[in-house]
């Protein structure tokens, strides 16, 4: 009878501490696989797919820079920025708390997926080497779901939605959504892969998945608006720059 | 959402800042030691954590690591900032596995019609990815203390890492203060115009706080670039130039590696 009684106890903190992880803090570390967590062959492994991506942004970053020589000033700005959102306190309605965007919607669609990929690396070595967001030996996995996984979303849908003569509010908004979604859906598989050690991956995958849903599905909607927010502002107010970046033609420009 | 939630951004910015290894007093045995050395001897080590079966080891590791952080005296609030996350997420990972994976049953209860399973070998396969997160953030976390930033950057330029990359990590290290300020001073105008006192306007106000600090990387990046311009710049930074190795340093972290392998093997 004790013995069913403490199990019981044990259970309600058990349920506590699942509920507090799942809906409350969560999204607090949600954005970046934890240092440490993944095994070392799993580790090896996304550094190994990392790196050719990363390879070819600094290559792309080179070629740009030696024609204009504000670009990696404007690269490692943009890293900044990305840095900063990704730390900025976001309220998630349904969690009643705050959660963080991860901010790469908006340098893919303003430099292009490969610099984003750069973008995304140099924020995360800064936030793992200093925040604990993140970690060095996770580096190369939060490298391939945010930096790639995130940037080429966001760039697709936007590029994708624009042909298909969406306005720039709708196509900042999906591009936002996708990169963020993109972003979790890569590390729901990467954390999934790492720590189910005999266990079947995919009944794994799959609760890791719906974990991060109450939190991250409004989130997406909320870096969504971030995104159409920003790139709208950016019409408004420097036009230029976008045409610059070519992210819309001389023509759209209303004076 | 607005008006009772969010710590603000101001707090962030605390955080952020108190977390950076220059705010800490800096003066003790490790911030003396050769950034090459520290990295290298980090890397040695987490690659040791990570591949280790079992708990002795990332224990101990985290036990010295620990021990160093004492000795330096790093302010009680930055230390906690810094391992609440890693001590958190550690704890719910052990957790999962005990209640969610595993075949060797520990104990079996049904409440409210769901039943619920502790398993041993779950439990001790979260034990061991616990053990190996706090290890590992805790070398991590050591690193980050005792070495400031450019050191850092000066060692990665060494170990090959491409110095394009080293650039942005400057430019990104540098502007973080300066882009922060400006979100600060940005946020608390919408806060005192109450841009966050409800669903919709906080999602508005926030996107063109999101928004301006873009212009303001484009603004800050042409100016940096015309000063730095004036200043000679030709695309590239110099980087900080090393002094040769300590001989001593070195021997002492080839011995340290050594041990540490020892106890892995073992």
């Amino acid at each position: 009878m004790k013995t069913k009684r403490l199990m019981s106890k044990i259970f309600i903190l058990s349920l506590f501490t699942v509920h507090y992880s799942l809906f409350t803090v969560s999204d607090a570390h949600a954005m970046h696989i934890s240092e440490g967590i993944l095994p070392f062959n799993w580790a090896a492994l996304w550094f190994a797919v990392a790196i050719p991506f990363v390879a070819f942004g600094l290559y792309r970053l080179k070629k740009f820079s030696n024609s204009d020589l504000s670009f990696k000033p404007l690269v490692g700005l943009m890293a900044a920025v990305v840095f900063i959102i990704s730390c900025m306190p976001v309220p998630v309605p349904t969690a009643g708390t705050c959660s963080h965007p991860t901010g790469i919607g908006i340098p893919a669609i303003l430099l292009g997926p490969a610099i984003s990929v750069v973008i995304a690396s140099a924020a995360l070595l800064i936030q793992a080497l200093f925040l604990a967001h993140g970690g060095l030996t996770t580096w190369g996995a939060n490298i391939i779901s945010m930096g790639i996984m995130g940037s080429f979303a966001g760039y697709l849908t936007f590029r994708g939605l624009r042909a298909l003569k969406a306005n720039l509010w709708i196509a900042g908004f999906m591009a936002g959504l996708f990169a963020d979604w993109a972003t979790y859906f890569m590390t729901s598989v990467e954390l999934a892969s790492g720590i189910r050690g005999d266990s079947p991956f995919l009944p794994l995958f799959w609760k890791i998945l719906i974990a991060f849903i109450p939190t991250q599905l409004p989130l997406g909607i909320l870096e969504g608006a971030m995104t159409a927010g920003m790139v709208v502002l950016l019409y408004k107010k420097r036009p230029d720059l976008l045409v610059k970046m070519r992210v819309i033609k001389a023509a759209e420009v209303t004076v | 959402m607005g008006r009772k939630t969010c710590p603000s951004i101001t707090l962030q910015r605390e955080t952020i800042m108190e977390l950076f290894s220059e705010y800490f007093k800096k003066d003790h045995l490790l911030s003396r030691v050769d950034a090459r050395v520290k990295l290298g001897v980090s890397l040695f080590i987490l690659a040791m954590v990570l591949s280790y079966k079992g708990l002795a080891f990332p224990l101990l590791i985290l036990s010295i690591s620990l021990c160093l952080c004492i000795r330096m005296k790093i302010p009680f609030k930055v230390f906690l900032l810094r391992f609440s996350e890693p001590v958190f997420i550690a704890s719910v990972v052990i957790l999962l596995k005990f209640l969610f994976s595993g075949q060797e049953t520990m104990f079996s209860i049904k409440i409210w019609g769901i039943t619920i399973t502790g398993h041993k070998d779950g439990l001790m396969d979260g034990l061991q990815i616990g053990s190996r997160i706090l290890g590992a953030v805790s070398v991590v976390a050591l690193l980050g203390f005792s070495t400031p930033f450019t050191e850092i950057m000066a060692g990665l330029s060494w170990f090959r890492i491409p110095k394009g990359f080293i650039e942005i990590l400057m430019f990104a290290y540098r502007y973080i203060f300066v882009l922060l300020e400006d979100a600060m001073v940005i946020y608390n105008a919408q806060k005192n115009r109450l841009g966050y006192s409800n669903i919709r306007r906080g999602l508005s106000s926030f996107g063109t706080l999101s928004g301006s600090l873009i212009l303001k990387a484009f603004e800050h990046s042409q100016n940096t670039t015309t000063a730095m311009l004036q200043r000679g710049y030709d695309g590239n930074i110099p980087m900080l130039k090393h002094k040769p190795f300590k001989l001593a340093e070195v021997a002492a972290s080839i011995l340290f590696i050594f041990a540490m392998g020892l106890v892995w093997k073992i």
